[in-house]
């Protein structure tokens, strides 16, 4: 039965996608755009409810997948049947699969979860849009990509799920293509993905050169247990190249430029590709490839530095922008950073906790921020908003519980997920990632708050036209924000149930349904288990983290106000152009550390005159050297051209010169 | 007079001095002439101070007297064959471009 229904968890939106595009025009112009929208939103239902019979199944131990098990392989067809490379015994066989265990199934929960439910929300977003049906269209084509990067069992499909998402992340991020700034966005974000995109290839070839198998769960066997002398690329290199692509699909520092750039796409997008399911992909591919990452321990170290080091960077971004999608995007920067740095410790679990809480309470802070822009009428500028909680309340109370959420707060979800990877940070000795981590809390707290304050509490600065036309969004909106606020706040509890720090003797629920998948990689990093202490060292981290929390959210609260009107707005720029040192860091934070500019001196400039001298070059010196080839016989031809008369007489001649300076010279080699 | 001319006709050398001063006649009658008959008959000029010398080497080298004598009959052959097909070409060029003159038949420059 799992056979059947694995498939049609991908099937399903395939079949929307296909049948959208060649039909979704035609339904939008004869019955209106909400029956165009009626068949991509059903077959994500379904493929909600196929994929939730399946994740029920895998993580409850059910049918064919036993408690310790590998999970299961559904091998659909041979896709790519190439011979056998002699030297070696390699065969490039490539199968069309799926492989599902418990990671996949924690996937499959946020991906078609949220997936449902910003689809029904962008029934409401969307209904003003004429472009509706292709919206539609996109978004199926999204799904079909991530499930199938998700579910699938060798490298090269995860490769071709990998570039699908990008795909259809160009296609919606540039889905108003008529606007400049979103053409350019789409490519920006199609062209610095196609940076990663070059390592994870690469990445994917020297697995196959050391292993002769694509199968992900084979290669990873082979690879780990190969003899380091015998393999052609170290392992800590081929583990940075797979990070590579990740770096580039979950936008890591120095690749990170362009997920803010990204938020010129619909809301809905921003929340399902930007910030719940396409970025997480990165982590997904280093969690799923952890015996490779817990055999290359110099490569976890890069993977948790540069982790921690987008985290407190895009944070620090996050302080001073004024689009609340573009404080949501450097926030979704700062939590992917996290999640990297919780690989780089080693702490997968917490990865894929953060993961999930993130996926949820970011997904409603976007489309939160998306029935804002929706209500005052497409404006996206903070400066321009301000006491928008009566009038939008729904809106306002589910985003309250993301923020919350996000700050780190307990007993809402992301309290627990960041406590965890700051938790596992300091026990497993690294003390930075810890510290800076902790930082990092604080100022998440601040900048939530900042966002808060400056969207629905204070005097209102929304334009006098608008405002008496300020209006909460369309009920499949605000359904889909109820929807999601309940795990944004249950989530966290519901996961660690039965575990730490709930209950200090059992493990959590999501740690009993990954450990299978992490088991290998723990048992490499020698991460020994040890009680866990309550009113001890874990108690001490929990209330650090907390307090942390607390100090961010309060300076927020003093600065930006809460329910209240309050004219803090100048002390806020007070403070930013105090001393030198803050005003440096508020012009370095507005301009988001000049890496728009360092990019557009480094390979625009810079890289354009390389490239034009490379240009005159191959003009002048490669093309000159061919055309002089060419040149130069067709002269000579012409020259010679000139002494073939066509006379018998001319050609007689010849014969007679050329005899008589034969027989000459005979004679002289004779006589001499 | 008759004296001298039989002690030259006693030496190889003054048959051989005929035979290179026929072919460099032939030779040039052949290169300057501009009348294609002139310049078949050149070569048979030529062909013929060819023959002499062979023949002047069999007369005056018993051992090469046989074969001297067959390859000059070969020659001969071989010239009357070449003179036939060389007038009969001649003629249909002169029908076709109606002038016996070799430098106006220049088709092979296109």
């Amino acid at each position: 039965m799992y056979e059947t229904l694995i498939p049609l968890i991908i099937a399903l939106p395939l079949a929307g996608f296909v049948f959208t595009t060649f039909l979704g025009r035609r339904l939008q112009m004869s019955f209106g755009r909400n029956v165009a929208a009626a068949v991509p939103l059903g077959v994500v239902i379904a493929s909600w409810i196929v994929a939730m019979v399946v994740v029920s199944a895998v993580l409850q131990h059910q049918g064919p997948f036993p408690e310790h098990g590998p999970g299961l392989d559904v091998k659909l067809w041979t896709w790519i049947p190439a011979g056998i490379d002699p030297t070696t015994g390699h065969a490039l066989t490539v199968d069309f699969g799926f492989h599902v265990d418990t990671l996949t199934a924690v996937l499959l929960i946020v991906v078609t979860t949220i997936g449902m439910l910003v689809h029904l929300y962008s029934v409401g977003y969307m209904a003003h849009d004429p472009g509706t049906w292709r919206f539609f269209a996109y978004l199926n084509l999204f799904m079909v990509s991530m499930l199938l990067l998700v579910l699938a069992d060798n490298w090269l499909l995860v490769f071709a799920g990998w570039e699908l998402v990008g795909l259809s992340s160009y296609a919606l991020i540039g889905f108003w293509y008529q606007k400049r700034s979103a053409a350019l966005a789409a490519k920006k974000a199609f062209i610095v993905n196609r940076v990663g995109d070059v390592g994870f290839a690469l990445g994917i070839m020297a697995i196959w050169v050391n292993t002769g198998t694509l199968n992900i769960q084979e290669s990873l066997a082979t690879l780990i247990e190969a003899p380091a002398a015998e393999l052609t690329v170290p392992l800590s290199i081929i583990a940075l190249l797979v990070f590579a692509g990740a770096m580039g699909k979950s936008a890591q520092f120095p690749l990170h430029v362009w997920l803010p750039d990204a938020m010129e796409g619909p809301t809905p997008v921003s929340a399902l590709i930007h910030a719940a399911t396409m970025v997480n992909a990165g982590v997904y591919l280093v969690a799923r490839a952890n015996p490779l990452f817990a055999h290359a321990q110099d490569a976890m170290v890069v993977v948790a530095a540069i982790g921690i080091f987008t985290a407190i960077l895009a944070a620090s971004i996050a302080f001073t922008q004024t689009d609340i999608k573009r404080v949501l995007a450097y926030s979704t920067l700062s939590q992917l950073g996290y999640m990297f740095a919780a690989l780089g410790v080693g702490a997968f679990v917490a990865a894929i906790f953060h993961l999930m809480t993130h996926g949820f309470f970011k997904g409603l802070l976007f489309l939160g921020s998306g029935s804002v822009i929706h209500a005052v009428h497409e404006e996206q500028d903070m400066n321009r908003m301000g006491g928008l909680w009566r009038k939008i309340p729904i809106t306002h109370w589910t985003m309250l519980v993301g923020t919350i959420a996000i700050a780190g707060i307990p007993p809402l979800a992301g309290f627990f997920s960041k406590d965890e990877i700051l938790g596992e940070a300091f026990k497993f000795g690294f003390t930075w990632v810890w510290a800076i981590g902790l930082l990092v809390a604080a100022m998440t707290a601040f900048y939530m708050w900042r966002l808060m304050g400056k969207t629905f509490y204070g005097e209102s600065r929304v334009d006098p036209h608008v405002e008496p036309k300020v209006h909460e969004s369309a009920w499949t909106m605000t359904l889909s924000l109820v929807l999601l606020a309940i795990p944004s706040a249950l989530l966290g509890l519901a996961l660690t149930w039965g575990g730490p720090p709930l209950s200090p003797d059992g493990t959590g629920l999501l740690k009993g349904w990954l450990e299978p998948v992490f088991r290998g990689a723990e048992e490499a990093l020698h991460h020994e288990a040890h009680a866990y202490e309550l009113f001890g060292i874990d108690g001490i981290l929990i209330l650090a983290s907390v307090a942390v929390a607390t100090l961010g959210l309060v300076a927020g609260i003093a600065l930006f106000g809460f329910f209240r009107a309050r004219g803090l707005r100048a002390t806020a720029d007070r403070i930013a152009g105090a001393t030198r040192v803050t005003r440096f860091l508020y012009r370095a934070s507005l301009n988001k550390w000049w890496f728009d500019e360092l990019n557009d001196l480094l390979f625009i400039r810079i890289g354009g005159r390389v490239a034009a001298f490379l240009w005159w070059f191959d003009r002048t010196i490669v093309d000159g050297t061919v055309n002089g080839v060419g040149a130069l016989t067709r002269d000579a031809g012409g020259g010679l051209r000139r002494i073939q008369t066509g006379r018998v007489q001319n050609y007689a001649l010849g014969i007679a010169i050329g005899l008589i300076v034969m027989a000459g010279s005979f004679l002289v080699i004779v006589s001499r | 007079m008759l004296a001298f001319l039989s002690d030259v006709s006693q030496s190889l050398d003054a048959y051989l001095i005929l035979a290179g001063v026929l072919f460099a006649i032939g030779a040039f009658g052949f290169l300057a002439r501009r009348n294609a008959i002139s310049m078949l008959m050149s070569i048979e000029l030529m062909l013929n101070a060819v023959n002499l010398a062979i023949i002047g080497f069999g007369a005056f080298k018993p051992e090469l007297n046989p074969s001297a004598s067959v390859i000059a009959l070969i020659v001969m052959a071989a010239a009357a064959a070449e003179a036939t097909i060389g007038l009969a070409i001649v003629i249909a060029i002169f029908r076709n471009r109606k002038t016996p003159l070799v430098d106006e038949y220049d088709a092979m420059r296109q």
